[in-house]
C-alpha cells in the first residue's frame, strides 16, 4: 500500500486532513477528540517506524513522550519561554537525545528480552519524574499553564486555540510527521529496517551495521514521540504525569495493533476507534468502566486472528475481493521453461560492474586469499586444527571432506562469523583475522548459505536491494530522505544482480512465494549484489533435484566471470565439472589438494571416505 | 509382515526436497545399514520415520500400523527409538535420570541393571552430570536411553562419528551383542567397514534417491558400487 | 547517623520484599526457560491471586483456605490460558506472543476492576500472625516476618518439585530439549500446560500472601511486573537460582535505597539492570541464551 504511485498517499491524507473537520463532527467526533486522534497518531508514527517497519516491540515510549512533553511545558510555563513551536522542537531534540542513550542500553538485546527491558524504562521514567524530579515535573499535579502556538506571518498572526483552531495546528503537524515519515520509509534506510526486521543475521553479513540503524529507528520513534508529548501538554493546556505511565505506552501499542501495525497510518486509526469506542461505549451502551475491557478483549482477538489490524483486513479482503492473481506459478510449469532457456544460453552479462571503492588495494599478484594456522577448538573438541589454505586470483576451488571434517566451520571463519582459536587470514594482501563480518563483506568477501537466509516478506527486488545498498553506501549511512527511485547506481546493480541469476521475470514476487531453485537463487543473488571480489559458496546445490543440480553449475559458470570462487558441496560429480582446483578436509585438518582428476585417484582420499573399507573385504 | 515397511517417502525441509521416493524395509531380527555420502538423505530418513520430521508423502507402516505423520512422541510409545546424530543427552541432569526420564512412558522397560552390565562406564558415571561425560560415555548414554525403554527397533544415526578407534570397538561389541540378542537395528554410518562388519543387508542412498538394496556380500562383488555412490 | 533500628528493619522489609519477588520471578522464568514464552500477564496474575483469595476470605473468614484458593484459582487460569491461547503462538514471532499476553493482562486487571471496582480490599493476617514480634531493640510486624518464612517454603517447595521430583525433571529436561523429550515418549504439550500452570500458580501464590501486606487494587500486578523483569535480567532468564538471587538482592536494593530516598529506589534498581546487562549480558546466573 505505501508502495503507491509517488505523492498519492500524501495527496490523499492532505484532502483527508482538509476534511475532517466537516465530515467528523456528523459522526459524533467532537473537536477535542479528533486532536487527540492526531496527537496519538503522530505519537504513533514513529512507533510504527521501530516496531511495524524495523521489528523492534518496545514497551518504553512513553518515556520519550513525557520527556519531550515536559521539557516543552517547562520551558513555556515555568522557564517563561515565550515561543510554542521553537519549545515543542526542543522537547522533541531532548527526547530524541534521551532516546539515543537509552538506545545505547537497551538496544544491547534483542527480541524479549529487548522488549523487557523497555518495560522497566518505562517505569523508571515515570518513578523519576514522579519523584526526584518533582520540582521541574510538578510531581503528581504535572504543569499547567500550557500556552496555545501562535505564528506571527508579519502581515497577521495566527492564534491556535482550542478546538478547530488548534486542529489546524495539530493537522498541519501530523501532515508534516506523515511525510516524513513516507521519505524515511520508501529511503534506503527504511529498506534496511525492514531487513532487519526480517533476517537481522543476513542484514549483518550482507554487510549493515545493523547496531547503528537500530538505533537510528530508536531515536526517530523517540523523536516522534517527543514532539506528539509536546503537543499534548499543549491541547490540554496542561503537562499531565500520566504521559510517563506505562500505561500509556500500552494504549499506543494496543491502539497500532488493531488499527494496523507497519502501515505507518495505523495508529492514526486506532486512535480513532479506541476514542471513538470510549465514548460510544460508555455513553451510548451505558457500560461505563467495562469500555477498557471491551477494547482490551478486542486487541487480544485481533492479535488472535487479525494480526495485520484493521488496515491490513481491508488489504487482505480488497486483494481477495478483486481476486488478485496470486504470484506463485505452479512448481511444475513456470520455472520449467524459464530454466531450460537458460540452460542452452547461460547469461553472461555484457559488462561486469565494478564498483569503484570495491577495486582491490595493494598488489594485483599474489593470492586473494591465504589462510595460515587456522585453528578453531570449541571446549576440548578441535573442530579445525591448522590449516593452511590458499585461493589464486580468477579460481574456482572445490571443498569436499567427510562429515565431521569442519567445513562449515572453516567457511565461517573465513567470512569472520566464527573467530580462529588461533591462526590467521590474510584477504588481498591485508590481515582480516578479528574483523567483523560486516567489515569483511564490505572489504569484498562474502558468502552464500547452504540453509536460504532470505528477506521472506520483501521481494525478490527488495531482497536484492537490501544487499546492493551495503554494496554502494558502505556498513552505515543516514541517509534517511533519499529517494531510491533516484538512484541509477542502485537500480543498475539490481538489474544486473537478477539478470545474472535468472530471476528477471519475478521481481515482484515476495520470496515466500518462490519455488524452492528460485529461492536459491535468490541465495545466491544476495551474496553477488554485495559485489564481492571472493565468493564462497556453503553447499548451493544442497536439497536439489538433478536437473536442478544441472541448472546451478551452469549459472555458477557463468557468475565466476571476474570473480573468485570457493565451492563447498557435497556432490563431486557437479562440483568436480565446475572448479579446477579441490582442497580435501578430514576431521579438521588438510588431507590433500589437487585437481579433480588427482583427487578422484587420490587413495587417502579414498580411504577417508570409504573408512577403511580394504579391512572389510580382505 | 515386515517389522518397518517404508513406500514412497518425499521429506522436504522447507522447499528443499531431500527425500525421492525412498522405499525400504525391515524385519525383525535384522540389522540394516543405511549408506551414503554427506547430504545424500540418511539423517533425514531416520527422522522421517521417527517423526521429527514430517514426511510430506509417502507410507511408513511399523509393525502393521501407520505411522507416518504421527507425531514423535506417539512413535516412541508405538515402539521405535532414534539415537540422534548430535546425542542430545540432557546435560543438567546426571546419567542416571537421563536413564530414568528416558524408562518413564515406556511400557516395557529394561531394568537399569541390565542397562548397567552392557555398559559398565555408565554405572561407574551414574551420578556424574551428562555435560561432564566425554564423547563416548555421552555416545553410550544416549544407546542406553534408548534401550531402557526396549523398542521393537532401534535408529542409529552415525553412532560412531568422532569418537576413538578403541571405543567404536567397544560400542560395535555392544552392537553385535544386541543385534545377536534379537535386537532389530538401522545404522546409519560414514564408517563403512563397521556398519559393514554387523549388518545382514544394506541400502546405498545417493542424492535422496535409494541406488542400492542387497547384502554386504553382494556389495562385495561390486566394488565399483562402493567407489561410485560413497568414495569420491 | 544511621538508625540501626531503622537499617534492620529495612533489612528485614528488603527480605520479605526479595523473597516475594523471587517466589514471582522464578515462576516467569521456568515458563519463559520451557516455553519460550514471556509472560506479560504475570503481574495480572499476582493480582487475581490476591482477590481469588479475598473472595475465598469473605465467605469462609479462614487464610489458610484464602491462600488455597488463590493459588488453585490462578493455576487453573493458568492452565486454561495455555490451552486456549499460548498454545497457538509457539509458532508465532515473539513479538505477537508478548502482545497477547499483555493484552491478557490488561483484560484480567480491568475484569477485576469492572466486579470489585477500583477501591482497595483488606484481607487482613490470621489472628496468630497479627501484631508485632519483639526483636532485641525494635518491633518488627509479626506477619511480614511470616511472609519471609512463609514464601522460603514455597520457594523450597518449588525446589523440591523442580530438582526432586519426575515431573521436575521432565521440565528441566525440556527446558534444555523439548525434541528429545518428545522423542523419548512424553508428550511435551502436556508439560508445557503444567508448567504455565505453576507458573501462574507462584505468582498466585505470591498474591494472596502479599495481600495482608499491602491492600488489594487491580494494579497492583503492574509494579509487580516491572520488578519481576528487572530480576529476571539481572538473575538470568531460565535459570530458578537466578530468579532467586536476583529477587533478594533487588528486594535489598529497594529497601535499603528506601531508607535514604525513597524516590530513589527505582533508579538504583535500574541502574543495576543497567550494569549487569553491559557486564554480563546474560544474567548473573544464566546459561545459554535463548534468543
Amino acid at each position: 500500500m505505501l508502495k503507491a504511485r509517488p505523492f498519492l498517499i500524501e495527496a490523499i491524507t492532505a484532502v483527508g486532513l482538509l476534511l475532517a473537520p466537516f465530515i467528523l463532527p456528523h459522526l459524533g467526533f467532537a473537536p477535542n477528540t479528533v486532536n487527540r486522534i492526531l496527537v496519538w497518531g503522530l505519537f504513533g508514527i514513529g512507533f510504527d517506524i521501530l516496531f511495524g517497519f524495523t521489528g523492534l516491540l518496545s514497551f518504553g515510549q512513553s518515556a520519550f513522550y513525557g520527556t519531550g512533553g515536559f521539557f516543552a511545558a517547562y520551558l513555556l510555563t515555568r522557564a517563561g519561554f515565550p515561543y510554542v513551536i521553537p519549545a515543542l522542537l526542543l522537547g522533541m531534540v531532548v527526547a530524541a537525545v534521551v532516546g539515543y542513550l537509552v538506545g545505547l542500553i537497551a538496544l544491547r538485546r534483542t527480541g524479549i528480552y529487548f522488549a523487557m527491558i523497555t518495560v522497566a524504562i518505562a517505569e523508571v521514567f515515570y518513578f523519576v519524574e514522579f519523584n526526584p524530579l518533582a520540582d521541574w515535573t510538578g510531581g503528581e499535579n504535572g504543569l499547567p499553564g500550557v500556552p496555545t502556538p501562535t505564528l506571527n506571518l508579519g502581515f497577521t498572526t495566527l492564534n491556535f486555540d482550542t478546538g478547530w483552531s488548534l486542529y489546524q495546528f495539530l493537522a498541519v503537524c501530523y501532515f508534516i510527521g506523515i511525510v516524513l515519515a513516507l521519505r524515511i520509509v520508501r529511503s534506503p534506510v527504511g529498506a534496511i529496517f525492514r531487513a532487519i526486521r526480517e533476517n537481522p543475521l543476513r542484514a549483518t553479513t550482507i554487510g549493515h551495521n545493523i547496531h547503528g540503524y537500530k538505533l537510528a529507528a530508536f531515536v526517530i520513534a523517540a523523536a516522534y514521540a517527543g514532539f506528539a508529548g509536546g503537543c499534548l501538554g499543549v491541547m490540554q493546556a496542561f503537562m499531565p504525569p500520566d504521559a510517563f505511565m506505562f500505561e500509556t505506552s500500552g494504549q499506543l501499542i494496543m491502539q497500532s495493533a488493531i488499527g494496523g501495525i507497519g502501515t505507518l497510518f495505523g495508529p492514526l486509526l486506532g486512535a480513532a476507534v479506541w476514542l471513538f469506542l470510549q465514548d460510544f461505549l460508555q455513553a451510548a451502551l451505558g457500560l461505563g468502566a467495562a469500555w477498557k475491557l471491551v477494547l482490551g478483549l478486542v486487541f487480544v482477538l485481533l492479535v488472535c486472528f487479525l494480526r495485520r489490524g484493521i488496515i491490513g483486513g481491508i488489504e487482505d479482503l480488497y486483494h481477495y475481493l478483486t481476486g488478485k492473481r496470486t504470484a506463485s506459478e505452479p512448481e511444475e510449469s513456470s520455472p520449467q521453461l524459464v530454466d531450460e532457456v537458460k540452460v542452452h544460453a547461460p547469461r553472461v552479462p555484457a559488462k561486469v560492474v565494478q564498483m569503484p571503492h570495491r577495486q582491490p588495494e595493494g598488489g594485483k599478484g599474489g593470492p586473494i586469499l591465504q589462510a595460515s594456522g587456522l585453528t578453531r577448538r570449541f571446549g576440548g573438541l578441535v573442530a579445525n586444527n591448522n590449516i593452511d589454505f590458499t585461493v589464486e586470483q580468477g579460481a574456482l576451488h572445490g571443498i569436499i571432506g567427510p562429515n565431521g571434517a569442519g567445513k562449515s566451520t572453516f567457511f565461517k571463519m573465513l567470512t569472520c562469523e566464527l573467530p580462529p582459536s588461533s591462526g590467521k587470514i590474510v584477504f588481498e594482501g591485508r590481515d582480516i583475522t578479528g574483523m567483523t563480518v560486516t567489515n569483511v563483506c564490505q572489504l569484498g568477501l562474502t558468502k552464500s548459505y547452504q540453509v536460504n537466509q532470505l528477506f521472506n516478506r520483501l521481494t525478490v527486488r527488495e531482497n536484492v536491494t537490501v544487499a546492493a545498498l551495503a554494496a554502494l553506501r558502505g556498513r552505515f549511512k543516514l541517509d534517511l530522505f533519499r529517494n531510491m527511485r533516484k538512484m541509477p547506481e542502485l537500480n543498475a546493480l539490481v538489474e544486473q544482480t537478477l539478470e545474472l541469476v535468472n530471476l528477471t521475470g519475478r521481481v515482484d514476487t515476495p520470496v515466500s512465494d518462490l519455488a524452492y531453485g528460485e529461492k536459491r537463487r535468490l541465495e545466491i543473488g544476495l551474496a553477488l549484489a554485495s559485489s564481492p571480489r571472493l565468493l564462497l559458496l556453503d553447499e548451493p546445490l544442497a536439497g536439489m533435484s538433478p536437473r536442478e543440480r544441472v541448472e546451478t553449475v551452469a549459472l555458477l559458470k557463468s557468475i565466476s566471470a571476474g570473480r573468485t570462487m570457493v565451492v563447498i558441496d557435497h556432490d563431486m560429480d557437479s562440483l568436480f565439472e565446475l572448479v579446477s582446483k579441490v582442497t580435501v578436509l578430514q576431521e579438521g585438518q588438510v588431507l590433500v589438494e589437487g585437481t579433480p582428476d588427482e583427487i578422484k585417484s587420490n587413495e587417502k582420499v579414498q580411504e577417508a571416505y570409504l573408512g577403511g573399507m580394504r579391512g572389510v573385504f580382505e | 509382515m515386515s517389522l518397518l515397511e517404508v513406500a514412497g517417502l518425499n521429506t522436504f525441509y522447507g522447499d528443499s526436497h531431500i527425500l525421492f521416493d525412498v522405499s525400504m524395509h525391515v524385519e525383525r531380527n535384522e540389522v540394516v545399514a543405511l549408506l551414503g555420502r554427506n547430504g545424500a538423505g540418511k539423517s533425514t530418513t531416520l527422522k522421517s520415520l521417527m517423526g521429527v520430521v514430517t514426511p510430506r508423502s509417502g507410507s511408513v507402516k511399523f509393525d502393521g500400523t501407520e505411522i507416518a505423520g504421527r507425531k514423535s512422541h506417539a512413535i516412541a510409545l508405538a515402539g521405535m527409538q532414534l539415537v540422534h546424530e548430535d546425542r542430545r543427552i540432557f546435560g543438567s541432569l546426571n546419567v542416571e535420570e537421563n536413564l530414568v526420564l528416558a524408562s518413564l512412558s515406556a511400557s516395557e522397560k529394561w531394568p537399569l541393571e541390565r542397562i548397567y552390565e552392557t555398559f559398565p562406564r555408565l554405572k561407574e558415571r551414574r551420578t556424574s552430570r551428562g555435560t561432564d561425560l566425554s564423547g563416548g560415555e555421552q555416545q553410550m548414554l544416549a544407546i542406553a536411553r534408548a534401550l531402557i525403554r526396549s523398542p521393537k527397533l532401534i535408529l542409529l544415526d552415525e553412532p560412531f562419528e568422532g569418537l576413538a578407534p578403541i571405543i567404536v570397538r567397544d560400542l560395535l561389541a555392544v552392537c553385535k551383542k544386541l543385534a545377536a540378542d534379537g535386537q532389530t537395528i538401522v545404522i546409519v554410518e560414514q564408517n563403512i567397514a563397521a556398519a559393514l562388519s554387523i549388518s545382514n543387508r544394506t541400502y546405498i542412498l545417493n542424492n535422496g534417491h535409494v541406488v542400492f538394496d542387497g547384502t554386504p556380500q553382494d556389495l562385495k562383488a561390486k566394488p565399483e558400487i562402493l567407489h561410485r555412490y560413497l568414495g569420491v | 547517623m544511621i538508625n540501626w533500628a531503622n537499617f534492620v528493619s529495612q533489612l528485614f522489609n528488603g527480605l520479605a520484599l526479595g523473597a516475594l519477588l523471587a517466589l514471582i520471578s522464578s515462576g516467569l522464568t521456568i515458563i519463559y526457560g520451557t516455553l519460550g514464552v514471556l509472560n506479560l500477564a504475570h503481574g495480572a496474575m499476582f493480582m487475581l491471586g490476591g482477590y481469588a483469595g479475598y473472595v475465598a476470605f469473605t465467605y469462609t473468614d479462614s487464610f489458610v483456605v484464602a491462600v488455597i484458593a488463590g493459588s488453585l484459582f490462578v493455576m487453573i487460569v493458568g492452565i486454561l490460558m495455555e490451552r486456549t491461547v499460548i498454545r497457538h503462538f509457539y509458532d508465532r514471532p515473539d513479538e505477537d506472543q508478548l502482545l497477547v499476553t499483555f493484552g491478557i493482562g490488561i483484560v484480567f486487571v480491568e475484569l477485576v476492576r469492572l466486579i470489585f471496582s477500583s477501591d482497595s480490599k483488606l484481607v487482613p493476617p490470621p489472628p496468630a500472625l497479627q501484631g508485632v514480634t519483639p526483636l532485641g531493640f525494635m518491633f518488627y510486624p509479626t506477619y511480614r516476618l511470616a511472609v519471609v518464612g512463609i514464601v522460603a517454603v514455597a520457594l523450597i517447595a518449588l525446589f523440591f518439585v523442580l530438582y526432586r521430583s519426575r515431573l521436575g525433571m521432565i521440565v528441566r529436561a525440556g527446558i534444555e530439549d523439548a525434541i528429545m523429550v518428545s522423542s523419548l515418549g512424553i508428550n511435551v504439550h502436556r508439560v508445557f500446560m503444567i508448567v504455565f500452570g505453576i507458573g501462574a500458580m507462584a505468582a498466585g501464590f505470591a498474591g494472596i500472601i502479599n495481600a495482608p501486606v499491602v491492600s488489594l487494587t487491580p494494579g497492583i500486578g503492574d509494579d509487580i511486573l516491572v520488578e519481576t523483569f528487572v530480576v529476571v535480567v539481572i538473575g538470568g532468564v531460565g535459570s530458578f537460582p537466578g530468579a532467586v538471587l536476583g529477587g533478594l538482592i533487588a528486594g535489598e536494593i529497594i529497601s535499603i535505597t528506601s531508607m535514604f530516598n525513597p524516590s530513589y529506589a527505582y533508579v538504583m534498581l535500574f541502574a543495576v539492570m543497567t550494569l549487569v546487562l553491559v557486564l554480563r549480558p546474560h544474567g548473573l546466573l544464566g546459561a545459554k541464551g535463548r534468543e
